[in-house]
């Protein structure tokens, strides 16, 4: 089956979501296709139609019909099925977009939310195989709970032969410095340190560190071995440097909400201890790499309020470090405008019928996270034999928002 | 006579200095340079005061350029206006000794200090002070948030009554190689308006104080100066022919111009621009100078440098949506500036929903009180800033370059507490202390202290168009642009 090359007309999307209310990522992605939003200095109003609508779960505050008021040609639909064939019996969109984060799901035993990311893949996929046609199709964040279902899709999306682009909007929003990692660096070290708990922003921080080092000499190589620390593990091996204190230095010299240590002041670096009296559960996943870097994704809740990255790379005289900035809606602002740079890659996908990265760096977040937890719940390091084959390269093409 | 307190504070070793590794380490760099030593002088050391926020940089480092920068510097003493308007005006130790009131004993600073540090005194007075007639002093009563009296300790430095005192650290001589001056309104001790809305800031007088500490002794430092020079143009100028004359580096400027730009973009230099369009909040002595300044440091690098501003008008209420219907600047510029903004208002406050302010007629409905500065350039290039309140909560500029293309970005002024927009400020303040040169063209401020008092008085003579043959001023701008990248 090859995909759908007839994209003379306005792309026909099918959106298809858990849950449509203020602020959840399927109002800021699906808003944003139907509503446009600023991009590239101007008020940009995406050449696509939504032509259809499902909503997995509806309930108090739910914004999809005011949205389907103002746009009419966007039908509801009671079924994902319908959603693609829109009432007819085969395939009637030319793109699909799935934005499962959000809703409210049980958790797995190892407490991860099961969303039906892949749920909503195998029936959508369903509909591609009996058309027999497949179109693009955009996932947002991570591919699934399972580790065997995230391969499965990816597989999947091979097979049928269709762009298949997912992931995080970190890896696409604004840098502060609007800097790219060097392109065949040879980096030994790397960190990412962000906020959240495990199981949800770690895959944001497990991203930002992946759309950096993909870049290396050699592209991504796979991962050996992954090691969770929590709570006084985390603090001593911070203090033993199992990871580069300076890394996690340059790191925090990139962030914008730092939490005063001492609060009559309003911007100072805390000691270590004072960090322990402000972050009451930190999280590292500690992760090696194939051809020997060595990958720390660590989240200080409590501390900060942002994601930030630093490696050591060969020749540079001090860490490579930057900001991936999320202008949240949390006060700060009032529009999640980091998922701006992530629908523009989709449309670029949906125009263009290829991916703007590639899908294997989500396979890998996602087993990421998913061996993560499994380690902390083991309290042992982890061999991964699985995130060990997923080798790739990257887009050497910069797909981070600098315009 | 000195206290015990003073003393240490004046002493350049102070055993609390010691204590604190950072400045140990700036006094006793590996073969470093000797410190520059700062004096700050400001209005109030209050708790997200920018004097607070900018000066504690100064004290405990900064993030700059991808590390918790520690610059070489040594603040050696400091003055905060607030405390001593405070103390003269309340009744002083003689009128309270004939009235038979007792003044209370000085309760503790606020914020209580957590871990005096270890000394001979352990951080407290010693025995023998309480007897002084002068001590504890009368300017640590009254003021509530007042952080100077407790940083004076942790760091070591002399709290000082007046501005020489704090040039001279308290003896013969100018014994500081930089000054710090930022002046901004006190909360529990205002500074008195004028007629004109502008806040009476004594900047100028800060600066005449420490020109004639500088003229006595034939000995002059460089000078930084936050934000405007003076809310009157004279003045300013004044302290530039000032600074000239006595070759000294003055600089003066707000954090908007230096702090990060998503995206990371400048007017190309020599880039003939036709028209500028920012958008942006505040008052009317309040932002619209940093407004106006970021706005100028973009137009600077325009085709001919900067040749000054002949004309501006300042307009308020319904005649700013009137003009905008009139196209008195272009509207695709302003969608520009908006689509820069992440905090449009009204329905994205409802729902989360992403818009067009301005096709969509949002604008008027959003603002109640809108200005609208108009500037008109002497080589005909025409910039506004839009003050739209209840429409945006960030600061965005669109330029039109001649050719069509538009160049348009925010200034990325992140949140408080950590403001780290001044981050990108204390690091060019201290090259200029390092370098002794000027990082940004003071003229910039002169220019827009000028454009903005200019403004204001447009809108005291209702909104009339004012020309402004004072304004022809003319500099060139760094070919190299000064905002944070790295």
């Amino acid at each position: 089956m090859a995909p759908d090359a007839q994209l003379s007309k306005k792309p026909r999307l099918a959106a298809v979501v858990t849950s449509y209310k203020k602020y959840l990522h399927p109002q800021h992605v699906v808003d944003r296709l139907l509503d446009g939003y600023g991009w590239d200095g101007t008020y940009h109003r995406p050449q696509m139609e939504v032509a259809s609508l499902y909503v997995d779960q509806r309930g108090d505050g739910d914004l999809f019909q005011e949205r389907a008021d103002r746009h009419p040609e966007m039908k509801i639909c009671p079924t994902i099925e319908e959603a693609l064939t829109l009432g007819s019996s085969k395939l009637a969109v030319d793109g699909v977009v799935v934005v499962a984060e959000h809703g409210v799901y049980p958790l797995s035993e190892n407490g991860i939310m099961m969303r039906p990311h892949y749920e909503f893949f195998e029936k959508i996929t369903n509909v591609y195989r009996s058309s027999g046609r497949a179109v693009p199709y955009f996932n947002d964040k991570e591919l699934s709970w399972r580790w065997d279902w995230s391969k499965k899709m990816v597989d999947v999306s091979h097979e049928l032969g269709f762009p298949f682009q997912s992931g995080s909007s970190l890896a696409v929003t604004w840098r502060i410095p609007s800097v790219e990692f060097p392109l065949g660096a040879t980096v030994k070290e790397a960190v990412s340190v962000g906020y959240g708990g495990m199981t949800s922003y770690d895959f944001h921080g497990l991203e930002t560190i992946q759309c950096m080092v993909e870049r290396r000499k050699g592209g991504e190589s796979g991962v050996e071995w992954i090691q969770t620390y929590t709570k006084e593990a985390f603090w001593n091996a911070y203090q033993n440097g199992v990871w580069s204190q300076a890394l996690v230095q340059a790191a925090l010299s990139r962030s914008s909400t730092l939490r005063p240590a001492d609060p009559t002041f309003t911007n100072i670096f805390p000691t270590i201890e004072q960090m322990k009296a402000i972050v009451p559960d930190p999280v590292a996943y500690q992760y090696k790499h194939r051809d020997g870097l060595l990958s720390t994704m660590i989240l200080m809740n409590g501390m900060v309020r942002d994601f930030t990255f630093a490696a050591n790379i060969d020749g540079h005289s001090k860490p490579f470090s930057t900001q991936m900035y999320l202008p949240m809606p949390d006060g700060r602002t009032t529009l999640a405008s980091f998922f701006s740079p992530l629908v523009n890659n989709a449309e670029q996908m949906f125009l263009t019928g290829k991916a703007t990265y590639p899908i294997e760096r989500n396979l890998l977040t996602s087993g990421l996270l998913i061996e993560g937890v499994e380690s902390y719940k083991q309290g042992k390091r982890l061999e991964t034999p699985n995130l060990a084959a997923v080798r790739y390269q990257p887009n050497p093409k910069s797909t981070f928002w600098r315009t | 006579m000195f206290t015990r307190r003073r003393f240490m504070g004046y002493s350049a070793l102070g055993s609390s200095m010691l204590a604190y590794p950072p400045l140990v380490r700036s006094a006793f760099g590996q073969g470093a340079q000797s410190p520059v030593r700062l004096a700050v002088l400001g209005s109030t050391y209050s708790l997200g005061s920018d004097l607070q926020t900018i000066a504690d940089r100064f004290l405990v480092g900064f993030p700059f350029e991808g590390e918790w920068y520690k610059p070489n510097v040594q603040v050696v003493s400091l003055y905060v206006d607030e405390r001593i308007r405070r103390a003269s005006a309340a009744p002083n130790e003689f009128q309270l000794a004939i009235t038979g009131k007792t003044r209370l004993r000085a309760q503790p600073q606020t914020p209580p200090q957590k871990q005096p540090p270890p000394g001979p005194s352990g951080g407290r007075h010693a025995a023998d002070e309480r007897w002084e007639p002068m001590a504890p002093s009368s300017e640590d009563n009254g003021l509530s948030g007042d952080l100077s009296a407790a940083r004076a300790q942790q760091f070591g430095f002399r709290l000082c009554r007046n501005i020489p005192e704090a040039l001279r650290c308290g003896g013969d001589h100018i014994a500081v190689d930089a000054v710090l001056v930022i002046v901004e309104q006190c909360r529990e001790f205002p500074y008195p308006l004028n007629d004109k809305a502008q806040v009476l800031l004594p900047r100028y007088d800060f600066f005449h104080q420490c020109v004639q500490v500088f003229e006595t002794e034939k000995h002059s430092v460089p000078y930084f100066n936050h934000k405007q020079l003076s809310f009157g143009f004279n003045e300013a100028q004044e302290m530039l022919r000032t600074a000239e004359r006595l070759n000294f580096p003055l600089m003066s400027g707000s954090s908007m111009p230096v702090t990060w730009r998503l995206p990371d973009v400048d007017v190309p230099f020599g880039a003939k621009v036709e028209e500028a369009v920012m958008v942006g909040v505040g008052g009317l002595d309040d932002m619209n100078f940093d407004a106006l300044e970021a706005m100028q440091a973009m137009l600077e690098r325009r085709k001919g440098g900067e040749t000054g501003v002949k004309a501006v008008q300042m307009l308020q209420g319904d005649d700013v949506w009137t003009a905008m219907q009139e196209g008195r600047w272009s509207k695709d510029l302003l969608i520009s500036a908006l689509s820069r903004s992440d905090t449009p208002l009204g329905l994205t406050l409802l729902d989360g929903r992403n818009q067009e302010l301005v096709s969509s007629g949002a604008l008027p409905q959003l603002v109640k009180d809108p200005a609208a500065y108009c500037l008109e350039y002497v080589d005909g290039t025409k910039a506004t800033l839009l003050m739209l309140n209840g429409a945006i909560r960030d600061y965005n500029i669109a330029a039109r370059i001649a050719g069509g293309e538009t160049v348009s970005t925010q200034f990325f002024m992140p949140v408080a507490p950590n403001q780290g927009y001044s981050a990108c400020l204390a690091g060019k303040i201290d090259a200029m202390y390092q370098k002794r040169t000027a990082q940004t063209p003071v003229k910039r401020a002169l220019l827009t202290s000028g454009v903005l008092e200019a403004c204001l008085n447009s809108r005291h003579r209702l909104n009339q168009r004012i020309e402004t043959a004072h304004l022809a001023i003319h500099y060139a701008a760094p070919v190299e642009s000064q905002y944070q990248r790295i």
